[in-house]
């Protein structure tokens, strides 16, 4: 593997410190070679789960800052995290597809039957895992398994340790907030 | 630009805007210091509480005594090394497998011992007499482990988490092992591998599903 850009790693080391806009420079700057590895390790996945792994990859590293070692290069560590957060990505996207049922007939008329775009639904998508990061701890945990990951509460609650009535409560605390930070920023 | 770099772009700008300061998590190594740290004194003072065996200056001359020691206690260690490596997302993937090696050589050893008394005095050499002490003692004497790497965990929350319990309720379950060797007067092979490695086996079961339950993923 090719050396790389000091730069990264001592923009992680910032960032540690809080330095936002050296975070901001090293995310921007760690985006081509991770969508890069991302398309290498899951060769054929379509553009927009692959770009669906890169952000899911950003909050997992969001949430791992402190587990990065000041004194290791930044790639690797930021690969190992999209290799276990992409690789939840991918299996989720696999299972729901494989659950999902082509309709042949709808043709051109099948736009009519939205009620909102498909592309506003993909630009908000960011916004709301942006805003899903800035919850409390214990909410976005919750809204990470049951809603991002799609567990069930079960799966979420073995996964968490959390009980299921926990987690029902988390997550409806979540949305609240999420609904509180969406309307207060309109 | 395309719209998912903006999607991407808005993102960043969030995660960004909403820094806060971390404090970056030790290696491994210095952590597995501090588990030690803890750890063994707690094993060691257990241990002395019971009283050590009176033939123990005469065991540790013994080259398989000696060997299962060692193997014990490299378990732990490799143990709780392997655990903390396993949270930590640029950590390899051999680090993750380290305690096989003096997991093999214990119950290796084990299973030899056993083996030379099976072909001296035939099958009555496999026979089991209950020994209920050793479950309670090992899970006594890995509490403390048990419980420092569980803090070591927490405070990393990183990935691998059901391995890393795994190998950290190995590293507590084999160090009570350990130190219930040096006061529990058990020699005979086959007794050693049923009720002494056999409780490490089910402790390594159970901490592993408390584990999970107690290291929730959270904030850093």
């Amino acid at each position: 593997m090719a050396e790389e850009d000091p730069s990264l790693a001592a923009w992680m080391r910032a960032a540690q410190q809080g330095d936002g806009a050296a975070y901001a420079r090293l995310l921007r700057a760690a985006l081509p070679p991770l969508r890069r590895a991302a398309r290498a390790r899951w060769p054929g996945t379509e553009p927009a789960l692959i770009e669906d792994v890169v952000q899911e990859t950003l909050l997992a590293l969001h949430g791992a800052r402190h587990l990065y070692d000041p004194g290791r290069p930044f790639l690797p560590f930021l690969f190992g995290v999209m290799r276990f957060r992409g690789g939840d990505v991918i299996r989720r996207a696999r299972r729901l597809s494989a659950r999902h049922t082509a309709i042949d007939d709808l043709g051109e008329t099948s736009a009519a039957l939205a009620t909102n775009s498909d592309s506003d639904q993909t630009l908000d998508a960011g916004a709301v895992r942006a805003a899903i990061a800035r919850l409390p701890p214990g909410q976005r945990q919750a809204l990470e398994l049951t809603k991002l990951r799609e567990l069930s509460l079960e799966q979420a609650s073995a996964e968490s340790g959390l009980s299921v009535t926990a987690l029902k409560v988390a997550t409806h605390r979540g949305i609240k907030t999420l609904r509180r930070l969406f309307h207060g920023s309109k | 630009m395309a719209r998912s770099d903006m999607t991407t772009d808005r993102l960043i700008e969030s995660l960004a805007a909403g820094l806060t300061l971390v404090r970056p998590l030790p290696s491994p190594a210095t952590r597995l210091g501090l588990w030690l740290a803890v750890s063994l004194p707690a094993a060691a003072l257990v241990a002395l509480g019971f009283g050590l065996r009176p033939d123990l200056p005469t065991l540790l001359a013994t080259p398989s005594f000696l060997l299962e020691l060692v193997g014990a206690a490299l378990t732990a260690v490799a143990g709780a090394y392997a655990a903390l490596c396993a949270v930590v997302p640029d950590q390899p993937g051999w680090k993750l497998w380290l305690p096989l090696a003096p997991l093999a050589l214990w119950s290796g050893t084990l299973g030899q011992q056993c083996l030379a008394v099976v072909l001296r005095i035939g099958p009555a050499g496999l026979v089991v007499q209950p020994d209920v002490m050793c479950l309670p003692a090992i899970a006594l004497g890995g509490i403390v482990p048990a419980l420092a790497i569980t803090v070591l965990l927490r405070r990393a929350r990183g990935v691998r988490l059901a391995h890393a319990c795994f190998c950290g309720a190995l590293a507590a379950a084999a160090l009570g092992a350990a130190a219930l060797r040096l006061y529990h007067p058990q020699d005979a092979a086959i007794m050693v591998i049923v009720w002494q490695l056999g409780s490490v086996a089910l402790l390594s079961l159970l901490g592993t599903l408390i584990g999970r339950a107690t290291i929730a993923f959270g904030p850093a």
